[in-house]
């Protein structure tokens, strides 16, 4: 690069001057590009190591507890009794997945539906009333939620099914569909929206009504999209917990009616963690159970992953 | 190579760095005087803070950090070398049910802290026996009218397994007795506050708390074995279900700490701050 300079140089000095400022800021915007690029790359690499030592960790202390309990008594054995060193999972495990499928049930549909009319149906006044108020709601700290759920929710639940205390996976399902609702509706809205216009006209044209077209046209196009929001909406129902412990009643049994006072993984680790020894089984225990979140958040998340691949090569 | 060498040496700083200023906290009471840090029982957390306070204007030049959690943290902390003081419903340096005495810590008895019997606003019932309540929390006794309510399902609701307030009901008012575990009727809150809401908003509901907390119209407490649950009936014996609340130290404490002990349990902040907090001072107990 020097020797063009040096030409240009003995030509014209000031156009050499020129062309050597032009040069210093060349090399300075290089220099910076640069720097960029390593703090970037910095930045990365920093959080791939603390990751790495939260899931080392958690990992590490929950493997500890295999030593002295066996996994098959711990994933297998539903008496929970850590006091008297019986440290059997399974309860909450089935319980958990028990809790998000209720949940699902009950906010995919209206979810669904919401997002359809937000982006199909509903009138542009409406459309921007909803969706603001959607985003709100997500932003509405679990606790409250919780909180709502205690003191509205419960007193209710007990009025009409004649329960004594109203606390159980129905009350937790109720308390989370509402959480979710807004994740999953936002999201299929977008996915709806994403729909190319020229697939309605194509369906108008064959002489569909506005259900055919919503029903058989749209729906199916967006599938992916809603999927993901769904998986999106599981996530959050999964690791959930403050709402959770306050509706669902805390006892570690099996939920065998909806409103059987029971615990999640994520309400009983919140309950016991901060009350049992440092070095302790039920400690490891309390470990295990969170590295079984985080192992099914994983799966989770690559499973949006697939589906979000699937979908750009279609 | 290069980058990665680099990025290596700035991790290890960084870890270093935090490991360090986490044992500094720790290593800080040790070696330097002056830094007192207090991690326990939430019920004690009030009188701490308070007592800090005062203490703080007295010595400027100490610190105090002071956080609570639950009663079993308090002597875990202190024996992790995290806190110096571990405040505790109980005397941690002996076996109670449920958790093992931890070796070498010494407990100072700063607090007396009653603990009362609730109900929701609903049941009738005014008066509980020892074997009653033993009964009803056991899962024996399941409905009211059977200990002189009216015919509806009783609801128990109780504290965590590790909670102060629970280990010292179960030793005062159940005489030892067993708590239920797994029945329909049958709740477990993580707070005193929980406790509250959940027995203010649950007809036929009954669980316990420490009496500080005892107000409102939508809770009452019961009497125990005819004796109601006030400060003056636990200062005259006739009142039992109360607890020492203590400072667990490792070994006798020293210097700034010892001083803050001291200065909990003088006369002038006994009969002042801490009892304007609703707790009871040591010196009123005869036991």
């Amino acid at each position: 690069m020097g020797a063009p300079v040096q030409s240009l140089a003995s030509q014209s000095p000031k156009k050499a001057e020129h062309s050597n400022i032009n040069e210093k800021r060349h090399r300075r915007h290089l220099l910076g590009n640069r720097l960029s690029r390593y703090y970037f790359f910095f930045s990365i690499l920093a959080l791939c190591f603390v990751l790495a030592l939260v899931i080392i960790f958690i990992g590490k202390t929950a493997l500890l507890l295999f030593g002295d309990v066996s996994p098959a008594e711990f994933f297998l054995s539903f008496n929970w009794t850590p006091e008297e060193e019986a440290f059997g999972a399974a309860a909450f495990i089935v319980n958990t997945l028990t809790l998000t499928a209720l949940t699902l049930l009950i906010a995919v549909p209206i979810s669904v539906g919401m997002a359809v009319l937000c982006a199909e149906i509903a009138p542009k006044w409406m459309k921007s009333f909803i969706r603001p108020v959607l985003d709100l709601l997500v932003g509405i700290p679990s606790i409250v939620y919780g909180y709502l759920g205690l003191t509205v929710l419960l007193p209710f639940l007990r009025r009409i099914s004649g329960e004594g205390l109203g606390d159980g996976v129905l009350a937790a399902a109720l308390v989370l569909a509402l959480m979710v609702l807004p994740t999953i509706c936002r999201i299929s809205d977008d996915a709806i929206l994403a729909v190319p216009r020229k697939f309605r006209d194509a369906a108008y044209a064959l002489g569909s009504t506005r259900l055919q077209v919503i029903m058989r046209v749209v729906l199916p196009a967006a599938k992916r999209g809603i999927i993901s929001a769904i998986i999106l909406g599981m996530t959050r129902a999964v690791g959930e917990t403050m709402a959770v412990v306050m509706v669902i009643g805390n006892t570690p049994q099996l939920a065998k009616s909806l409103f059987t006072p029971s615990s999640v993984l994520t309400s009983n680790i919140v309950m016991q963690i901060s009350n049992v020894e440092f070095d302790s089984n039920w400690n490891y225990a309390l470990h295990m159970m969170a590295f079984l979140l985080l192992l099914i958040s994983f799966v989770l998340i690559l499973v949006i992953r697939v589906i979000g691949r699937k979908r750009e090569d279609a | 190579m290069k980058l990665f060498k680099k990025f290596t040496v700035t991790a290890l700083t960084a870890v270093i760095a935090v490991t360090a200023s986490f044992a500094g906290i720790a290593a800080a009471a040790d070696t330097l005087k002056g830094k007192i840090t207090i991690n326990g029982s939430t019920a004690l957390l009030p009188l701490t803070l308070q007592a800090a306070k005062e203490f703080q204007k007295l010595h400027p030049k100490v610190k105090i950090a002071a956080s609570g959690k639950g009663s079993v943290t308090g002597p875990q902390a202190v024996k992790k070398g995290i806190a110096d003081i571990g405040a505790c419903d109980w005397d941690a340096s002996m076996d109670v049910p449920g958790f093992k005495a931890f070796d070498g810590q010494v407990a100072n008895k700063v607090a007396v802290i009653p603990f009362a019997t609730i109900v929701n606003k609903n049941v009738g019932v005014e008066n509980l026996t020892t074997e009653q309540l033993a009964g009803i929390f056991s899962g024996k006794i399941t409905n009211w009218k059977e200990v002189g309510g009216s015919d509806a399902n009783i609801v128990v609701i109780t504290r965590s397994f590790g909670s102060g307030t629970r280990v010292n009901y179960q030793a005062k008012a159940l005489g030892g007795g067993d708590i239920v575990k797994k029945e329909k009727n049958y709740k477990e809150t993580g707070s005193s506050g929980d406790m509250k809401t959940a027995v203010a908003t649950t007809p036929n509901a009954i669980g316990y708390i420490d009496l500080v907390y005892v107000s409102g119209s939508d809770i009452k407490a019961v009497k125990h074995n005819g004796v109601a649950a006030t400060t003056d009936n636990v200062i005259n014996g006739s009142y039992k279900i109360w607890a020492y609340g203590y400072y667990m130290t490792k070994g006798q404490p020293t210097g700034a700490t010892k001083e803050f002990i001291e200065y909990v349990q003088s006369k002038k902040f006994q009969n002042g701050s801490l009892k304007k907090l609703k707790f009871i001072p040591i010196a009123a107990m005869k036991g």
